[in-house]
């Protein structure tokens, strides 16, 4: 599979390196980087954010802004130095020669515009020979050849008629309209799905195979890498700290920070299948409801309806959408459960419901005693306050004009008037456990890492003593590294006080990890559910060995 | 949000028109403040204004020993001094009406979109209805219903300024209010008065106070337009737009003096207040650079 270059490689990368001037301050970006990249390749560029990984790439398109200002090396394409040519030059080369994929699908595509005629309008642009009607048929051709089904009635639709995967495939499909020999793709399968990811990836594998465009993937995630690429460049604060075939880094990684990398990724065990027991619990249903005798939480037949946004009166409105069909849950006392689904399942919706943020028309929620009208606001039904929550990303989940300390004594003060524990808080005592040095307490939100942020929203939903934690994908808005130090402390935390969290995710290694049951929620329902060990190795649910099977094979045991 | 003023009153851009404006701002305001001390009149006082001096030309010699600069009107009152306490009148009225339209602009505005429903549409519409009509209109209507005063004018400038605060600070509330920080302000069952003027306003009121600079401009207008109309200030105690009216109905017998210096100190004080203001709007915009 891997093309060995015996001719002169088709881009050279050498010594690159590059600073960013603002003002007076300049910051070293890129140092020493130098790769090379042969024909029919995919080499992946992995690094944690601000590792520069993106810099090689728009470096390589020419698309970096004026402070950046190259210090050293070149960046040779087919033997000719492109690094030193004009704007003008380097525009004959994008597209035509060098293409790129961005990670928002969204944001690529012009909203107005149907998809085929932006498909058409690139080929054109690019090969001005094209006729109108040539044009159009290999903009069908194309849309054809990354997957989009039924070209010919698609192309007139827009990008909003698509889902989120096959946008991405129309991206991909304008940055074949050149014929590139090289396509940089920036995290491109980051903001989709875990089944779509994995058939994106299939596809630009195949495109490989058939076109022998060269493909530089740029990636977080250690699971892309070991999916598709030959070669990997491992990334760390501007250079290069391992470069190797894909296979030697993931089984002999010499470089401690790889190491750190691939110890990160949280692995899937998959038990071997033994005889089906009796059935101990686990079907799918609208409604699930574990066996437990003495649960904190019920909740039952929530459901909600979101009506779509139309003109007035009802004029443009399409059919309403269910984001919760009759959804019921029951959480132990002291467990960890999990909620796994793919984004728009509800699982979302159905956390902020728990907490009180939302309602809805129907159902019930009873924490211990005590029954909730979730049809009324949290505030009003006395719901808000018993719940508190942990947000996927902490840098809006602070008040950025707020100092920590302020947050956190905030929580102190107010919080926990409904909470079960007696005991005053005691801040000092939650910064030593969640590792955060008391300096912080003067500092605002942006002089923080994202790591240390997501610490501050774990003490401040600990500190005000609620009897549930709703963490909702807690971890996916951090560095790899930094994940799993949170998941570890998320659940010693919450072990050493016997609360009781769901936990939400779209990744099931974490789940795993995490949580004593699981719930697997697809399309506003529950789809599956039961003990962990169950979910993972015994359930027959389609959608949950699809689910399984689409973690990269190389991450799971 | 005190950092960042002081940061962005560093930043100083550079250019002929724009330090000159400083400049002229600069002495507009010191010169009002110390206007009781370098006055040769207080216009203010009828004991030291002599009738029988009316409409004397600029650089006649008065009979109480003064110079009369820039002449005097048709009450005898010194142009210098009229201009000198008529700016104290116009810059109280403009920077406290402004200061106070925003206060309130912005609270009414982060309470629409935080409490919603009825409370949104009734703060709304009243915005809708108040922006659909000239500021002036509404002003003059507001002044003719209260009464004459400077107290009133102050109270007509804030109704028909608050407004534009209440809109743009609702825009940036309605998004504000839908982040997680908000989400976790609700979960902690904080009192309502602490979330929005915690929460809420702190983070909302960026783009609208960038606005004050430029409406204390357009403050200053008003309050001339309707002093010209001789609705505004009491006729004792003339602001700038009421010194020239005074000399409107004189223009046409060639003592042009009455008018036109009080007209020129009006023009100067509003073109550089817009001009600085501009500039201190962009400098605090957090469009134009990253915090």
């Amino acid at each position: 599979m891997t093309v060995e270059h015996v001719t002169a490689p088709l881009l050279r990368v050498q010594n690159l390196g590059l600073r960013h001037v603002s003002g007076s301050a300049t910051t070293p970006i890129l140092s020493d980087v130098s790769f090379e990249l042969g024909r029919g390749e995919i080499l992946g560029i992995i690094g944690e954010s601000g590792a520069g990984k993106s810099t090689v790439g728009n470096a390589i398109l020419g698309l970096l802004s004026p402070e950046f200002q190259q210090t050293s090396g070149t960046i040779e394409f087919n033997g000719k130095a492109i690094d030193g040519m004009t704007a003008d030059e380097r525009q004959t080369l994008r597209g035509r020669r060098i293409s790129a994929i961005f990670q928002d699908h969204t944001a690529s595509l012009d909203p107005l515009m149907s998809v085929g005629a932006q498909v058409e309008e690139t080929c054109l642009t690019l090969d001005s020979s094209l006729s109108k009607r040539e044009a159009r048929a290999r903009a069908i051709d194309l849309l054809a050849r990354v997957g989009i089904p039924e070209p010919e009635r698609r192309y007139r639709n827009y990008p909003h008629q698509f889902s989120g995967g096959q946008r991405q495939r129309v991206v991909i499909a304008i940055a074949l309209a050149g014929s590139p020999d090289i396509i940089i793709a920036d995290e491109p399968t980051s903001a989709l799905d875990a089944t779509v990811q994995k058939q994106v990836l299939e596809l630009l594998k195949i495109l490989v195979d058939e076109t022998g465009v060269s493909i530089i993937l740029v990636t977080h995630d250690m699971g892309v890498i070991s999916e598709i690429t030959n070669r990997v460049l491992v990334m760390r604060k501007g250079q290069v700290v391992e470069a190797d075939r894909t296979a030697t880094i993931l089984d002999q990684p010499r470089h401690d920070y790889t190491k750190k990398l691939l110890a990160a990724v949280p692995r899937l065990r998959i038990p071997t299948r033994t005889v089906k027991a009796e059935d101990d619990g686990g079907q799918a249903g609208s409604s699930a409801i574990d066996g437990d005798q003495n649960p904190l939480l019920v909740a039952e037949g929530l459901s909600k309806q979101f009506a779509p946004q139309g003109f007035a009166w009802g004029i443009g409105r399409g059919k309403p959408r269910f984001g919760l069909r009759d959804v019921g849950i029951r959480l132990p006392r002291g467990s960890i459960t999990g909620i796994v689904g793919e984004s728009g399942s509800g699982k979302t919706t159905f956390g902020r419901i728990l907490a009180g943020l939302d309602t809805a028309p129907t159902g019930r929620i009873t924490i211990g005693e005590h029954a909730f009208n979730v049809s009324r606001s949290g505030r009003r039904s006395g719901l808000l306050g018993r719940v508190q929550m942990i947000f996927q990303d902490p840098s809006v989940s602070l008040n950025p004009r707020m100092t920590i300390g302020e947050t956190l004594d905030e929580s102190i003060r107010f919080g926990g008037r409904t909470g079960s524990s007696k005991e005053p808080a005691d801040l000092a005592a939650m910064m030593d456990r969640l590792g955060l040095p008391r300096s912080l307490l003067a500092r605002h939100p942006h002089q923080l890492s994202g790591g240390q942020k997501q610490r501050v929203c774990i003490a401040r939903a600990l500190l005000a003593r609620p009897e549930i934690i709703v963490a909702d994908e807690p971890t996916s808005a951090l560095d790899v590294s930094v994940q799993a130090e949170i998941v570890g402390l998320l659940k010693d935390t919450i072990a050493e006080r016997a609360m009781t969290m769901v936990f939400i995710s779209h990744d099931l290694a974490i789940v795993q990890a995490m949580c004593s049951s699981v719930f697997i929620f697809k399309d506003g329902r529950i789809e599956d559910f039961g003990p962990t060990e169950f979910i993972f190795s015994r359930s027959d649910n389609p959608y949950t060995r699809a689910l399984i099977n689409a973690r990269p094979q190389r991450f799971t045991c | 949000m005190k950092a960042q003023i002081v940061s962005a009153l560093k930043r100083r851009r550079h250019g002929p028109v724009l330090t000159a404006s400083k400049l002229l701002l600069a002495s507009y305001i010191l010169v009002a403040i110390a206007a009781p001390l370098i006055a040769p009149q207080n216009p203010y006082d009828p004991l030291q204004i002599y009738g029988w001096e009316a409409s004397s030309p600029p650089g006649t010699r008065g009979s109480g020993g003064y110079l009369y600069l820039l002449g005097t009107d048709g009450l005898g009152r010194d142009i210098v001094s009229t201009i000198l306490y008529g700016l104290r009148i116009s810059l109280v009225v403009s920077i406290v009406s402004s200061a106070l339209a925003a206060l309130i602009g912005l609270t009414a505005g982060v309470s629409a979109a935080y409490f919603g429903k009825w409370v949104d549409i009734a703060i709304m519409r009243l915005v809708d209805l108040q922006l659909s009509l000239p500021t002036i209109l509404i002003a003059l209507i507001a002044i003719v219903t209260l009464g004459p005063g400077i107290d009133r004018i102050i109270l007509a400038l804030i109704i028909a300024q608050w407004a534009t605060y209440a809109r743009i600070a609702r825009g940036v509330a309605l998004s504000e209010a839908n982040k997680p920080y908000m989400d976790a302000a609700r979960l902690m069952r904080l009192p309502t008065s602490r979330i929005i003027f915690r929460h809420l306003l702190p983070n909302s009121i960026a783009p609208a106070v960038t606005l004050i600079p430029i409406e204390v401009g357009h403050a200053v207008a008003l309050e001339a337009t309707l002093s010209f109309l001789g609705l505004g200030v009491p006729i004792d105690k003339p602001s700038l737009g009421s010194a020239v009216a005074n000399g409107f109905q004189y223009l046409l017998t060639g003592q042009y003096w009455i008018s036109l210096f009080p007209g020129l100190a009006l023009f100067g004080l509003i073109a550089s207040i817009n001009l600085v203001g501009e500039d201190v709007r962009r400098s605090l915009d957090p469009r134009n650079h990253s915090l």
